[in-house]
């Protein structure tokens, strides 16, 4: 009687193994499917608040901390907005978050999202009173993605009031004025890109941004390039080889996001990101 | 009353869990920490944004915690009417074990304050901000403001905790109260800002929110972070008014409970 009994269990044992290895060997063909680490949802806002226990502030925190863990070197076009929203909403709960409207400035309007942006840093400039650079970061903006040329100067001028130094608000105050007729200037953009990176204290968000400047100078090289081939050919180029092979440039950049460069159909260089849009 | 006070301070210490809480305390203080290293331009006004709000939480269960653990469970075990024996009013042993949770609350938030105040300091390292935080007494004024909420939610739990005849009622009802108290404001905000335009929402639940804040403090109201954070200087109404509805909300329910609590039948 107890033999027969002692015998179930070792079936068992004997039955589990067999489907454990059926199991595991079938598992070994099936390729793992990997979560898509990018931001894929925006809470709504008072979702986020109760998550984090009424805190307004602690949902703040937590969103800013999303958005910079996110990896935008591999993020899908279509992601932008939401990292957009989720900062825009960062910015409701707390307004005066240093972390955010600097991220937001050095990643969003380079990917098309310029309203989350510039409402990011309208109300960094009301909380932030004392600061002068989220109004400096809007005017920059106005400038150079909306083509607002008399609101960025205005802006910059209100900017350069929060300047301590009377010295450096002078200075502020007349680039204001040169920006009245100053139209798109890659240089000034990457020479703003590569202060944002100094002030960083984390190397690799300072080198991410490195990367954002170095890719603006090499598409400012090839529009200068562009402007010479039209004067001497009297036509535009047509691709970015015309340029190579005309020997304006002596090889083609490397674009270390990826997207590369393209030339579009008037003849101007750009990103080929903006192309395919 | 006092005799109270002092037996709640002293089993309030020797209880074991208030290690555990302690420990949590110090890990949330820790996250802190370690999220001013996310941080790319304000690493130390990250620490003490993350660390306010790990104390407000922490704080909020010792409250919960203790209440539970020296009026909840009394009345369970029913060890309570030993104390009830001697010649002095239900009120007083309620308001002496009140007064006991808020004087251990006072020095969890001194401990915890201390801690994160530490944590700010070195959170820095060899970067200096643009804009510095304070820590000076705007700094210890939040750490005020977060202990008086912790009483606010303690005094809700003490009434929940004089009529409730379920175990850890007081916990859940009072976990509750925090959250929606602390919410409360964002939604206020919300409304009174237009609601992005949302004129249908206003419509509907404007009214029902006027109504409300009558009922339910607006706990965030005494987080006054923007202080030290961002040396944004808070108007001597904001703290006092904040202060006063607290200290009237917390009145009232001490009142409620020790109506119910004189009225309440043990057998």
């Amino acid at each position: 009687m107890g033999r027969r009994l002692s015998l179930l269990p070792l079936l068992v044992m004997i039955v589990g193994g067999l489907v454990f290895w059926l199991g595991q060997s079938g598992l070994k063909g099936v390729k793992r499917s990997r979560p898509n680490a990018e931001i894929e949802v925006a809470l709504p806002i008072f979702v986020q608040v109760a998550l984090a226990g009424g805190d307004r502030y602690l949902a703040a925190s937590w969103s800013v901390i999303r958005a910079l863990v996110t990896e935008t070197s591999r993020m899908a076009p279509e992601e932008y907005p939401l990292l957009g929203q989720v900062q825009k909403d960062a910015s409701w709960l707390n307004p005066a978050h240093e972390d955010n409207y600097y991220i937001a400035t050095a990643i969003l309007p380079w990917e098309g999202q310029v309203e989350p942006t510039q409402v990011i840093l309208r109300r960094a400039t009301v909380a932030r009173f004392f600061d002068y650079q989220p109004p400096f970061y809007y005017a920059f903006n106005l400038f150079h993605f909306m083509g607002d040329v008399q609101g960025a100067s205005e802006w910059l001028r209100r900017a350069a009031e929060e300047l301590p130094d009377p010295d450096e608000r002078l200075t502020m105050q007349d680039l204001a004025a040169s920006w009245l007729d100053r139209s798109q200037d890659l240089d000034m953009a990457a020479r703003i890109v590569d202060a944002m990176a100094a002030q960083a204290k984390r190397k690799d968000f300072a080198a991410y941004l490195q990367k954002r400047s170095q890719r603006l100078r090499d598409l400012a090289a090839l529009r200068r390039a562009a402007t010479v081939y039209t004067a001497r050919r009297g036509k535009p180029p047509g691709s970015l080889q015309d340029l190579l092979s005309s020997g304006l440039i002596d090889s083609l950049p490397v674009d270390s996001f990826g997207s590369g460069f393209a030339i579009d159909a008037d003849g101007l260089p750009v990103f080929a990101s903006s192309l395919k849009k | 009353m006092w005799s109270f006070c002092l037996s709640a301070l002293r089993s309030g210490f020797r209880s074991r869990a208030v290690l555990l809480i302690l420990v949590l305390g110090t890990l949330l203080v820790g996250v802190a920490f370690l999220a001013a290293s996310f941080s790319p331009r304000q690493p130390q006004t990250v620490t003490m944004d993350v660390g306010f709000s790990g104390i407000r939480f922490s704080l909020v269960l010792f409250a919960l915690f203790w209440v539970q653990e020296l009026v909840g469970r009394e009345v369970e075990k029913r060890t309570v009417l030993y104390a009830l024996a001697y010649p002095v009013s239900r009120g007083a042993y309620l308001l002496g074990r009140f007064f006991g949770v808020l004087a251990l609350l006072a020095v969890a938030a001194v401990a915890l304050g201390g801690l994160l105040w530490l944590s700010v300091i070195l959170s820095g390292g060899e970067y200096t901000q643009s804009y510095a935080v304070q820590t000076g007494w705007p700094y210890w004024l939040t750490i005020g403001g977060l202990w008086a909420d912790a009483a606010v939610v303690a005094a809700f739990a003490l009434w929940i905790a004089s009529l409730s005849t379920v175990q850890m009622l007081p916990v859940a009802l009072g976990a509750l109260f925090a959250v929606a108290g602390k919410s409360l404001g964002a939604v206020l905000d919300y409304l009174e800002r237009g609601a992005d335009g949302d004129q249908e929402l206003i419509g509907r639940y404007g009214s029902l929110l006027e109504t409300i804040q009558y009922l339910l403090p607006d706990l965030s109201r005494l987080d006054w972070r923007t202080w030290p954070m961002y040396g944004v200087p808070l108007s001597d109404a904001a703290v006092s008014y904040g202060l006063l509805m607290g200290a009237g909300y917390v009145l009232l329910l001490l009142a409620m409970a020790v109506i119910t609590f004189s009225r309440r039948e043990f057998f």
